[in-house]
């Protein structure tokens, strides 16, 4: 019994990093229109600037506040310089430019730091472990979830319940209205780009701990995330947590129950949902 | 103008095909290699070209593809005893075309941006089979291969000889290209392109556009498939690198900085390709990072790749400003 509660809490806690991942997926896809494949790569990025930064500065916390922000000036950067200037030629130069960028982060990062695996170490109260329920649990994985949960419960408020998340959803659907009303659109695009970015910079730093640091961290979760945001329905936040929490617990489970096709489990998710509804659970059909 | 045209398309082909002929007498040994691979990467980029600048479909997961074709022609020569080569060639050709015609049922319920998306999870899926399958695949050791001769009546072809395995791509990949070109010229090529432009009103014409899309995703993925059964049989060897992400990324890169609107685009991008990374590996072992900046480069300012820059160069030259539609001039 208490083994079934241990997977499920390992469950939970990468279903919290998946969501950390695909949110700003989401974000970025749901309000520009933009399927970013460089966003596994600012993660990356987000986990090796923290690992520089915790050799350095030696503090966890630190890193995980200024990673972030590194990360949203870049995404503001590539935006403005970059993304801007195809968004004329349409979608697929978009999706194009993205994946170069992803591919340049990648052969980048492996001339900075080199091909093996960095490891971070967090130290104090994160460290340690709680008992709970006759079982031991690591604090991490847990932070890890709470952390996701309150971004999640943040996003939705800014979206929904404030003035900026109007203007940003009113950007979308009528770029020409809200730009008729004084604000300036590409500039709500630009910090919607640099603000997704800043998140996948915090779930790199996120990840760090747990999973160490390494090239092919990118790829890896860059998979499972659109697996989640295809679940889930593109651009759908309600979708991307339901879907993180199914794979995480597939992941979890898959590796006690069919430890051969534990990989090939979220894929045949994905190959059901595709035969079903092909928008995804919570997608809107084009 | 017009002139100028037909001395190239009347002595243009011809030539090509005695300097490919003489190949061997003009090069050394080991450019005859780099030569083969170039040409077996022509097809693999081709037939990437007929969903990315015919059909506007753009894939991140050609890979599985090519990986398929390579591992279901060295599993059939090395499992079943006796099997000729182009028996074996064949084989992984047409295995190849029954995964297209399954991965494109699903994929192709879906459109643009999820359509990518989704390619790219199935190229990781069947990589991570290739990776985990172990007792089939070879894992992480792949699998070595030893091609036997193909026996013509009067004399054999070893593959193991580079100019033998030289005439033998160029002939084969050589027919395989000229059939893609074919391809584009035919009605089933020509109402690709035009549901690409307005699906909607081919529908109305009476087009089953997700017919011709579906037959279209098979063809590209069996020549593809075929490129792969190739290169497996090129290298005596084939490994999960067949059908990693990066052997989608590859052709992509080749395609893309080659140009895809024009047939020979992705001809002259694989060509190019394989010779710079020759070159620049020799030089730094990160010349991958000079490819992508390239690749981004060609994004930002010249969205027809190499042969859209020859193409407006060649224009200016002239003094004229003619627009040859291509087809990928419409995005």
């Amino acid at each position: 019994m208490s083994e079934i509660a241990v997977f499920f809490l390992h469950g939970l806690a990468y279903a919290g990093l998946l969501f950390l991942v695909s949110s700003g997926l989401t974000l970025v896809f749901g309000m520009m229109n933009v399927l970013n494949f460089a966003h596994a790569s600012f993660y990356m990025l987000g986990a090796y600037f923290a690992y520089s930064l915790v050799q350095v500065i030696g503090n966890f916390w630190l890193a995980l506040i200024i990673s972030p922000l590194l990360l949203m000036l870049i995404g503001a950067v590539i935006e403005r310089f970059l993304l801007r200037k195809v968004h004329v030629l349409g979608h697929v130069h978009e999706l194009l430019l993205t994946f170069g960028i992803a591919y340049i982060i990648h052969e980048g990062v492996k001339w900075i730091w080199g091909t093996s695996p960095q490891a971070m170490t967090i130290t104090g109260f994160l460290a340690g472990t709680v008992q709970f329920m006759g079982i031991t649990y690591p604090v991490y994985r847990l932070f890890l979830f709470s952390v996701a949960v309150a971004l999640g419960l943040a996003m939705a408020l800014v979206l929904f319940k404030t003035r900026i998340g109007i203007i940003v959803r009113a950007a979308v659907d009528d770029s020409a209205m809200v730009e008729a009303l004084g604000i300036n659109v590409p500039l709500v695009f630009m910090g919607v780009f640099a603000v997704g970015a800043a998140l996948s910079g915090f779930a790199g730093v996120a990840a760090g701990p747990l999973l160490s640091v390494f090239p092919g961290m990118a790829e890896s979760i860059l998979i499972d995330a659109f697996v989640v945001i295809v679940v889930g329905g593109m651009g759908s936040l309600g979708g991307a947590v339901l879907a993180s929490f199914i794979i995480g617990q597939l992941q979890s489970f898959g590796v006690i129950l069919f430890p051969q096709f534990s990989l090939a489990l979220i894929y045949m998710l994905m190959a059901l949902v595709l035969v079903v509804k092909p928008e995804g659970l919570f997608g809107e059909k084009q | 103008m017009p002139a100028a045209k037909s001395a190239v398309s009347r002595w243009g082909l011809p030539l090509g095909l005695a300097l490919l002929a003489a190949m061997p007498w003009i090069m050394p040994p080991f450019q005859l290699r780099l030569i083969t691979e170039a040409i077996i990467f022509s097809l693999y980029a081709v037939s990437y070209n007929l969903l990315l600048g015919y059909a506007g479909l753009l894939s991140f997961g050609h890979a599985m593809f090519f990986g398929v074709g390579a591992f279901a022609t060295a599993l059939a020569l090395n499992h079943l005893a006796g099997i000729p080569l182009f028996l074996a060639v064949a084989l992984g050709t047409g295995f190849t075309a029954m995964v297209g015609l399954v991965v494109g049922l699903l994929l192709l319920r879906v459109k643009g941006t999820p359509f990518a998306l989704l390619t790219l999870a199935f190229n990781a899926l069947v990589f991570a089979i290739a990776v985990k399958w172990h007792t089939v695949t070879g894992g992480d050791d792949g699998l070595s291969i030893s091609p036997p001769a193909v026996n013509l009546g009067l004399f054999q072809l070893s593959p193991s000889n580079p100019i033998d395995m030289y005439y033998l791509t160029v002939v084969v990949i050589g027919l395989a290209v000229a059939y893609c070109w074919y391809f584009t010229r035919t009605a089933m090529g020509q109402s690709v392109l035009l549901i690409r432009e307005n699906e909607e009103r081919m529908r109305f014409l009476g087009y089953n556009t997700n017919v011709a899309r579906l037959n279209l995703f098979i063809i590209a993925g069996a020549l593809a498939g075929l490129a792969g059964s190739f290169y497996a049989v090129f290298n005596s060897f084939v490994s999960q690198d067949a059908v990693s992400i990066a052997m989608t990324t590859k052709v992509l890169l080749m395609t893309y900085i080659g140009g895809t609107a024009s047939f020979v685009g992705p001809i002259v991008g694989a060509v190019f390709y394989t010779y710079v990374q020759d070159f620049l590996s020799d030089l730094t072992e990160n010349w991958p990072l000079i490819m992508g900046v390239l690749f981004i480069l060609m994004v930002l300012f010249a969205p027809g790749g190499l042969s859209g820059l020859a193409k407006s160069l060649a224009a200016r030259l002239r003094g004229a400003n003619n627009h040859e539609r291509g087809p990928d001039e419409n995005h």
